[in-house]
C-alpha cells in the first residue's frame, strides 16, 4: 500500500490552476522529491494533503484511505507532519514548549489520560522531548525563546517539532532555503536518519543537490501539472524537465 | 479601617473579572463580553440567595456554572469571526446582556416587600452579607480566597501544557492546527474557563454591593475587563493583578483628591501607559528581571 | 402601511450619518488594519467644537458656520488621535493600540463632560420646518440635509480616494504596506492623513446627528460607537460601499423598530440584526478580499 496518493487532485482559485490533476503515489518509507520552476504548485500540493486548501476536484488518500472532510489537525492525528517554507514556530514559546504542544499523536492521547496530559509533564514526556532536542541538537537551549533563536536553529526545531507526533508521512517545504552548504548536509544527514526510523518523506525543495542526492523517486511540476517523474538520473536528464526550468532547448 | 477594606474588594473582584478577560486573550481572541458574564453571574447569585434563600457558596457556584455555560455557547459562533469583528461581536453580545438586564423584571412579595430585579431599576436589597452578620474585613478575606484560588489555578494552567497550547493558538493558528492542536476545543474552552470566573466575580460584586443595575455591566466595565491584562501584560497573572492595584488603587484612590479631573487622567495615563510600554506593565523582560531579583 | 415605510425612509435619511462614521471605521481599517475605538466620540468631540467655534462669534456666524466649525475641528482631533495612538506605538502591538484608542475614548468623553458641566446642549438645527412632499410621503428638511450633506460627503471621499494621487497612495498602503514603502511612498504620512480625513467626515458626522436630534450630549459617544462598529461589521471590514450600505440599511431599520417596539427594546433588536449577520455572513456585504492570509 502506499503511503499516499494523489489520484486527480485539483485545487482551482478562481481562473488559476494552481494545481492540475495532479497523480502522485508515495511509497512507504520512500523519500520523495517533489521539484518544479517557482509557482509550479508544489507547496499548494503540500497544503492540499495537510488539508489547509481544500481540493477542487481529485482525491487524497492517506494509507489507502480518503481524506476528503478531515480536518487539519486531525490529519495530525493520523500521522501527517508537515515543516512550513517560512518558518512558523511559535516564536514566544520556548524551545520545549515548541515541542511539547506539538505532542499530539494518537498514542499520546491513549497513553496518558486526561489530566496528565494537559497538566502534567511526566517523566516520560521529558525523555522523549530530550531526545527530540537531541536529534535536533538544541539540548542546550531547551528555555530559549524560539523567537531567539539563530535561523539554522529554528529550522531544525521546526523539523524537530513535526516529529514530536511521531508522524508517518513528513512533508517538508524547502526545508534547505537560505542554508549553506554546510548545513545542507547536516539536513540530508538527518533527513537519512529519519528514514532509518520509518518515516516516509515527501521533499519539497529548490536546491538541487539535496533533492538530487537524497531521494529515491522525483516528481517534477510545472503550472500545476506533473511534467515528468523518475529517479534522480532520469529526472536530470529529461529534456522536458530542463525546458520548464531553464525556459529553451539548452544545446 | 473598612475603607481599605472595601478598597480591597474593589480590587479583588476586578482582578478576577481581568483574569477572566486574560484567558482568553492568550488564546488571541479579545473578548469584550466578559463584561456580561459578569452580569450573569451577578444576577443569578443574587436571586438564589434573595428569592430562593440560598447559601453564598452554592448560590455562587450555580452562577459560575451558568456563565460559564453562556460562556461556552459564545464560544463557539465567536470562532466564526477573526480579529477586529470578534471585538464587536462581543461588545454586542455584551451589550445585548446589558439591553436584556434593562429589561428584565421579576419580583416576588416577601413579608410586604418586593424583592428581585426591575428593569431599570436594577435590584435591590442583595442584604445577605449583612443579614449574615459578615463583617467588612470577612467579606474581604473571603474575596481574597477565591482570587488566591483562581489566581493559583491559572498560574498553574500557564506551567502545564494547556498554558502552552494557549499561547500557541494565541502566536500563530495555522501552525497550531498543523501541529495537531484543535483549535475549537482550546478556544472555546478559554472561552468557557473565563465565563466561569466572571460568573463568580459577578456573583460576589453583586453581594458586597447589594444593588446591582444594568449599568453596571456596561461598555466601560468592559473595557475594563480587557485593559488589566492588556495594560498588565500577558506574560503572567501577576500581570493583571499589578494593572488592577495601579487602576484602582492608584489612579482611582490615590487621585481621588484630584475630584473630577481624576476622570480626565484616567483616559490620559491609558494612553500614555501604552505609548511607554506596549506589551503592558509586567511584560516578559520586566519579569525576567523581577525573577532575577527574587533569586529564583 | 405608508406610515411604516414613512419611517423606513426618514431612518435611511438618518442612516447617512451612521454610514459616515461606519466609513470612518472602516477606511482606518482598511488602510492600517486596526480599530479606533474612539472614532465615535471624536466625532461628537467635533460637533461640541463647531458649536464652541458658533458661541465664541456670538451669533455673528450663520447656522451653517457650526458644520464648518465642526469639520475642522474633526480633522484636528482626528490627527490627535493619529498622535496618541498610532505614531508612536509599534505596528507589532495591536493590542496596545486598541487600549491606547479606548483611553482617548474616555479621554474626549471626559472633556467634554468638563467643558459642558454635563449638560446637553442645543444644536442648531436648519430646514427642521420645510417640508418636501413626494406623493404620499413626507421628506423632512432637516433629515433631507442631513441625507443630502452625508452623500456629498461621501461623494467627495471617493473622489479623493478615486481621483488623486493621495488616494491613490492610500490605496496602495491598504493593500502593501511594505510594498508601498519600498515605491517610496510615506507610510507614516498616508496613515496620518487617513486620520485626518475620517476625522474630518466625522466631525461632519457629528454636527448632522446634533443638528436633526436638536441637542448634544456626552452621552451620545457609547451608543454612537456601537452602532458605527455595527455599521461597519455589516457592511464588511474595510469596504466603503458596505459602510454606506449598511448605514442606511441600520439607520431604516432602527426607526421602524423604533415605531413598533420602542426606544428601550430598539437596539437589543439592532444586535439581533448584527448576529443575523454574523452568523449568515461574517465577512459582511462586501467582504473585503484580502491578498494575504
Amino acid at each position: 500500500m502506499n503511503m499516499l496518493e494523489l489520484k486527480g487532485a485539483s485545487r482551482h482559485f478562481g481562473g488559476v490552476r494552481a494545481v492540475d490533476s495532479l497523480d502522485l503515489a508515495v511509497a512507504e518509507g520512500a523519500i520523495f522529491g517533489l521539484i518544479g520552476p517557482n509557482g509550479s504548485g508544489k507547496s499548494t500540493t503540500v497544503n492540499l494533503v495537510t488539508g489547509l486548501f481544500p481540493l477542487t476536484t481529485g482525491q487524497i488518500c492517506f494509507r489507502g484511505a480518503d481524506l476528503a472532510g478531515v480536518p487539519v489537525h486531525r490529519r495530525l492525528g493520523l500521522g501527517i507532519a508537515r515543516t512550513f517554507q517560512n518558518i512558523r514556530l511559535f516564536g514566544h514559546l520556548t524551545v520545549w514548549q515548541n515541542l511539547w504542544v506539538a505532542q499530539n499523536s494518537p498514542e499520546d492521547h491513549v497513553r496518558r489520560g486526561f489530566f496528565r496530559r494537559w497538566l502534567g509533564g511526566s517523566a516520560g514526556v521529558r525523555a522523549e522531548i530530550g531526545e527530540l532536542l537531541e536529534f535536533a541538537g538544541l539540548a542546550a537551549k531547551q528555555d530559549e525563546l524560539a523567537g531567539n533563536l539563530a535561523f539554522g536553529e529554528q529550522r531544525r526545531l521546526e523539523l524537530a517539532r513535526a516529529l514530536a507526533a511521531r508522524p508517518q508521512l513528513l512533508l517538508l517545504d524547502e526545508p534547505a532555503a537560505g542554508m549553506n552548504a554546510e548545513e545542507i548536509g547536516q539536513l540530508r544527514e538527518r533527513i537519512l536518519k529519519l528514514r532509518g526510523r520509518g518515516v516516509t518523506i515527501l521533499l519539497v525543495e529548490h536546491v538541487m543537490e539535496l533533492v538530487m542526492g537524497v531521494t529515491d523517486r522525483i516528481a517534477v511540476l510545472n503550472f500545476g501539472q506533473k511534467i515528468a517523474e523518475g529517479t534522480p538520473a532520469e529526472i536530470q536528464a529529461d529534456p522536458v524537465v530542463r525546458k520548464a526550468y531553464l525556459g529553451g532547448d539548452v544545446k | 479601617m473598612d475603607f481599605y477594606y472595601g478598597l480591597a474588594q474593589i480590587i479583588g473582584v476586578h482582578t478576577l473579572l481581568g483574569l477572566s478577560a486574560y484567558i482568553v486573550l492568550l488564546t488571541g481572541q479579545v473578548s469584550l463580553a466578559q463584561a456580561g458574564f459578569l452580569a450573569i453571574g451577578a444576577y443569578s447569585a443574587a436571586m438564589l440567595t434573595v428569592l430562593a434563600g440560598w447559601a453564598l457558596v452554592p448560590a455562587l457556584a450555580v452562577s459560575s456554572l451558568l456563565s460559564a455555560l453562556v460562556a461556552c455557547a459564545v464560544g463557539f459562533p465567536a470562532l466564526r469571526v477573526r480579529g477586529l469583528i470578534l471585538v464587536v461581536a462581543t461588545l454586542a453580545f455584551g451589550e445585548g446582556v446589558r439591553l436584556f438586564f434593562f429589561n428584565f423584571d421579576y419580583q416576588i412579595a416577601r413579608g410586604g416587600v418586593k424583592l428581585g430585579p426591575l428593569g431599570g431599576e436594577g435590584f435591590r436589597q442583595i442584604r445577605y452579607f449583612p443579614e449574615h452578620g459578615w463583617t467588612t474585613l470577612e467579606v474581604m478575606l473571603f474575596i481574597w480566597a477565591i482570587v488566591a484560588v483562581v489566581m493559583a489555578a491559572l498560574w498553574w494552567f500557564d506551567r502545564s501544557r494547556y498554558g502552552a497550547v494557549l499561547r500557541a493558538v494565541g502566536e500563530d493558528e495555522l501552525a497550531a492546527q498543523s501541529v495537531g492542536i484543535n483549535l475549537t476545543a482550546i478556544k472555546v474552552s478559554a472561552m468557557t474557563v473565563g465565563g466561569a470566573i466572571a460568573g463568580v466575580a459577578g456573583g460576589i460584586f453583586a453581594h458586597y454591593t447589594t444593588h446591582i443595575e444594568h449599568t453596571n455591566f456596561n461598555i466601560l466595565v468592559a473595557t475594563f475587563a480587557i485593559a488589566y491584562p492588556i495594560v498588565g501584560g500577558l506574560a503572567s497573572v501577576f500581570g493583571t493583578l499589578a494593572a488592577v492595584v495601579f487602576v484602582q488603587g492608584f489612579l482611582v484612590e490615590g487621585l481621588r483628591f484630584l475630584g473630577d479631573w481624576r476622570n480626565l487622567l484616567f483616559g490620559a495615563l491609558i494612553v500614555l501607559a501604552m505609548n511607554l510600554r506596549p506589551h503592558g506593565l509586567l511584560d516578559a523582560p520586566t519579569l525576567a528581571r523581577l525573577k532575577r531579583l527574587v533569586g529564583r | 402601511m405608508l406610515d411604516l415605510l414613512q419611517s423606513i425612509l426618514d431612518g435611511v435619511l438618518f442612516g447617512a450619518t451612521y454610514a459616515l462614521i461606519g466609513i470612518g471605521f472602516t477606511l482606518v481599517f482598511g488602510v492600517m488594519h486596526k480599530l479606533n475605538l474612539a472614532y465615535a466620540a471624536a466625532s461628537i468631540g467635533g460637533a461640541y467644537c463647531g458649536l464652541l467655534v458658533m458661541g465664541l462669534v456670538e451669533g455673528a456666524a450663520p447656522a451653517w458656520a457650526v458644520f464648518l466649525g465642526a469639520f475642522l475641528a474633526g480633522g484636528v482631533i482626528g490627527y490627535l488621535v493619529y498622535l496618541t495612538c498610532f505614531h508612536f506605538i509599534p505596528i507589532a502591538s495591536p493590542l496596545a493600540t486598541l487600549m491606547a484608542t479606548v483611553g482617548m475614548l474616555l479621554l474626549i468623553d471626559e472633556i467634554i463632560v468638563h467643558v459642558t458641566d454635563g449638560m446637553p446642549k442645543a444644536y442648531p438645527t436648519m430646514f427642521d420646518d420645510e417640508m418636501l412632499r413626494m406623493g404620499e410621503f413626507t421628506l423632512r428638511g432637516d433629515l433631507l440635509l442631513v441625507f443630502t450633506v452625508g452623500v456629498v460627503c461621501m461623494a467627495g471621499l471617493l473622489l479623493l480616494l478615486y481621483r488623486t494621487r493621495l488616494g491613490l497612495a492610500t490605496r496602495a498602503v491598504s493593500q502593501q504596506p511594505v510594498a508601498a514603502r519600498l515605491c517610496g511612498i510615506q507610510v507614516q504620512r498616508v496613515n496620518a492623513a487617513t486620520f485626518v480625513i475620517t476625522g474630518l467626515l466625522g466631525g461632519i458626522a457629528g454636527a448632522l446627528i446634533g443638528a436633526s436630534v436638536g441637542t448634544l450630549s456626552p452621552l451620545l459617544t457609547t451608543p454612537l460607537t456601537v452602532k458605527g462598529l455595527i455599521v461597519t461589521v455589516i457592511g464588511g471590514l474595510g469596504s466603503i460601499p458596505g459602510a454606506i450600505i449598511a448605514g442606511l440599511l441600520v439607520g431604516g431599520v432602527e426607526n421602524l423598530l423604533q415605531m413598533y417596539r420602542g426606544v428601550t427594546e430598539r437596539d437589543l433588536y439592532v444586535m439581533l440584526l448584527l448576529f443575523v449577520f454574523l452568523v449568515f455572513r461574517p465577512g459582511g456585504i462586501f467582504a473585503h478580499r484580502s491578498g494575504r492570509d
